[in-house]
């Protein structure tokens, strides 16, 4: 069974077809890539998976029972977590809370215990903040907790919402366009720490990603769309020779 | 060391409160009635702070939970008042129980559409929901229609007032010192990342309307007991967006800016009834030399970078030389026999001084007086500690 299965995928808003009949199967442990052009639904594709929008038609099974129609936090809850594109922190919130919010979902103390400051609640803040902190140490932040995220530096900001993703613990991640804006040596550092997630916390990871040198090295598997369309599918070496991916996306010269 | 510092620290709360009630037999009638409301704007504004400030979700219908909270504690009272067999303090702490009830219902009532809303959107809802509340109240036989109802028996007391007004902050402060307020200020920055980070939106919002309504309800019994006396005009939407100012005002989710403001917007126009009336000469001085003071303010506000010693001297020179010229001019004016003969009552006067305090500090600081900050020894010390780094 694979840990998330797209069969048919396909989102129509108006007359415009957004991501059209797409399939797709994930499994454990893959390092697995989503490219294409500019509004070829790759996002949109992260939409219907976390349950932003519910699909037209087609199913999307996550583990082997179906997501589509579930509320993105009950997604989150249910173990996939995402980044955003155009990055989406808690702007004044601090680094550390940033996560702790992602941690919460973990709780277990209900609110008039906190609501009435009871040790459990504050044992239990304590607790989701050390797991936070923990978080901010892998992924090199951790001297930054205490800053308010806005002031971050960009690069930082994105490394903060992949930290954000992985408080949720899930088991699936999906990043989108995580190197997006960066320059090469901050890129470099990223593609180094998603491989140290992968291997430290078994994470299976998707992404969506326009570098791609980011992609060829990081990924085993790449689906490319094109107009909504999946025009192909494979590992990096047949992607790269792939005629229809060569005329929609990479250009003669990759 | 948990038990002992929550104990302390409700004792010296509860203490105070009694404290406050013995000092305020000291003082007249009027006196008192004003630290009684301004418990009262206390509530209103820190409860509409959770809704409006922490939770990000713009209801500006606050005084509907309020008039709510009043009415049914006031009916109750009247119908039932005797024949439950309490009385006294067990009864007002039934008809809070029971105002903070209803108020809880009908800010369920308006949560829910804000599911869907945002923005001005649900400000628009609030706002008619709230007129809406007043209006049907005002068609009721029952409730008084317009007129509005007495409320039998009284119950004036100082302390409990304030005893609310501190639980309703130790509720909120709680929120935030714990995990469980992150996800309130989450769906204030962002709703999609927080849905996405696994916050249930639906029911933070919904718990931010069950809590501050409750308390604008606690609010409204307080007042039905204490006034003796309510009605719809007490409840008009002036007062939702006052309510709303002093959230504003006080830094839109600071606590404590909220408890600041309350007092100070309530205590000014009130105080202001008591001045002496004033000629045209020194009106007209004094306009001037705000506006003047106000200018050299906002100018070291937007251009000086500085440390921060330099801006203080520059703000206190700013007023003090604002302070001198109305002075002069208002002497100087003096000389026109026309402007010296004509005198304007404070009375009058005083909500155009209201209005004119708010432009002041939207001005000069628009992030409201405390901005996010909390009042507290750690906020002051971290301003000496930026003080002292940009001296070195």
């Amino acid at each position: 069974m694979s840990l998330l299965q797209l069969e048919g995928a396909t989102i129509r808003f108006g007359g415009l077809v957004a991501v059209n009949n797409v399939s797709f199967s994930v499994e454990k442990g893959d390092l697995f890539g989503l490219i294409g052009p500019n509004g070829a639904g790759k996002t949109t594709c992260f939409n219907l998976i976390t349950g932003v929008y519910k699909p037209t038609s087609g199913s999307i099974k996550f583990r082997g029972s179906e997501l589509s129609g579930t509320p993105p936090n009950k997604v989150a809850q249910l173990g996939i977590a995402r980044t955003f594109q155009n990055i989406r922190l808690f702007q004044s919130l601090t680094v550390l809370e940033n996560v702790v919010v992602a941690a919460y979902l973990r709780h277990r103390v209900a609110l008039p215990s906190a609501l009435l400051y009871l040790p459990s609640a504050i044992a239990e803040t304590e607790r989701l903040k050390a797991e936070a902190m923990r978080l901010l140490e892998v992924l090199d932040l951790d001297r930054r907790a205490q800053v308010r995220s806005a002031d971050l530096p960009y690069g930082m900001q994105r490394r903060l919402e992949i930290a954000r993703a992985m408080a949720t613990k899930p088991e699936l991640l999906l990043l989108d366009e995580p190197a997006a804006g960066m320059n090469p040596q901050e890129s470099d550092d990223l593609l180094l720490t998603v491989r140290q997630i992968r291997e430290n916390f078994a994470m299976t990871v998707l992404l969506i990603e326009h570098d791609m040198r980011f992609v060829m090295n990081l990924c085993e598997k790449i689906v490319v769309l094109d107009h909504g369309i999946e025009i192909a599918q494979g590992p990096p070496e047949t992607i790269r020779n792939h005629p229809k991916v060569i005329e929609a996306y990479l250009g003669e010269a990759v | 060391m948990y038990w002992p510092v929550r104990l302390a620290s409700i004792l010296a709360a509860v203490g105070g409160c009694f404290l406050l009630d013995a000092l305020a037999r000291g003082v007249d009638d009027y006196a008192r009635r004003l630290i009684v409301l301004a418990g009262i704007w206390v509530i209103l504004s820190v409860s509409l702070n959770l809704i409006n400030g922490i939770t990000g979700q713009f209801s500006i219908g606050h005084a509907a939970f309020w008039q709510v909270g009043a009415y049914t504690a006031g009916y109750l009272s009247v119908t039932f008042h005797g024949k439950w067999g309490i009385d006294g303090l067990p009864w007002m702490i039934l008809m809070m129980a029971l105002g903070a009830l209803m108020a809880a219902v009908a800010g369920l009532i308006v949560g829910l559409p804000s599911l869907r809303l945002r923005g001005d959107y649900l400000a628009i809802v609030t706002l008619g929901f709230g007129e809406i509340i007043r209006i049907v109240v005002q068609n009721q036989k029952p409730l008084g229609e317009a007129y509005g109802m007495n409320v039998q028996p009284k119950f004036q007391t100082v302390w409990l007032v304030w005893l609310m007004a501190i639980v309703c902050i130790a509720v909120c402060r709680n929120l935030l010192r714990t995990a469980h307020g992150l996800p309130f200020l989450a769906v204030r920055e962002d709703e999609v990342a927080a849905g996405a980070m696994g916050v249930n939106v639906t029911q933070v919002k919904v718990t931010a309307f069950l809590i501050g309504s409750a308390f604008a309800g606690v609010a409204g019994a307080l007042l039905a007991h204490y006034e003796g006396f309510i009605s719809p005009q007490m409840f008009k939407m002036e007062q939702s967006f006052i309510i709303l100012t002093m959230v504003v005002l006080g830094g839109t989710g600071s606590i404590t800016g909220a408890t600041i403001a309350a007092v100070a917007l309530f205590y000014l126009p009130e105080r202001l009834r008591d001045a002496p009336p004033v000629t045209g000469a020194a009106l007209l001085g004094g306009l001037i030399g705000t506006i003047v003071a106000v200018v050299l303010v906002k100018r070291t506000v937007d251009r000086f970078h500085g440390p921060k010693i330099g801006a203080a001297t520059r703000y206190i020179g700013s007023v003090v030389a604002g302070i001198v010229l109305s002075l002069a001019l208002g002497a100087g004016f003096g000389m026109i026999p026309k402007l010296a003969s004509q005198s304007f009552e404070a009375e009058k006067l005083r909500m155009v001084i209201f209005a004119g305090v708010l432009i002041i500090l939207m001005l000069i600081r628009p992030q409201g007086i405390l901005g996010t900050n909390e009042f507290s020894l750690d906020w002051v010390k971290s301003l000496l500690r930026k003080r002292k780094a940009v001296e070195a």
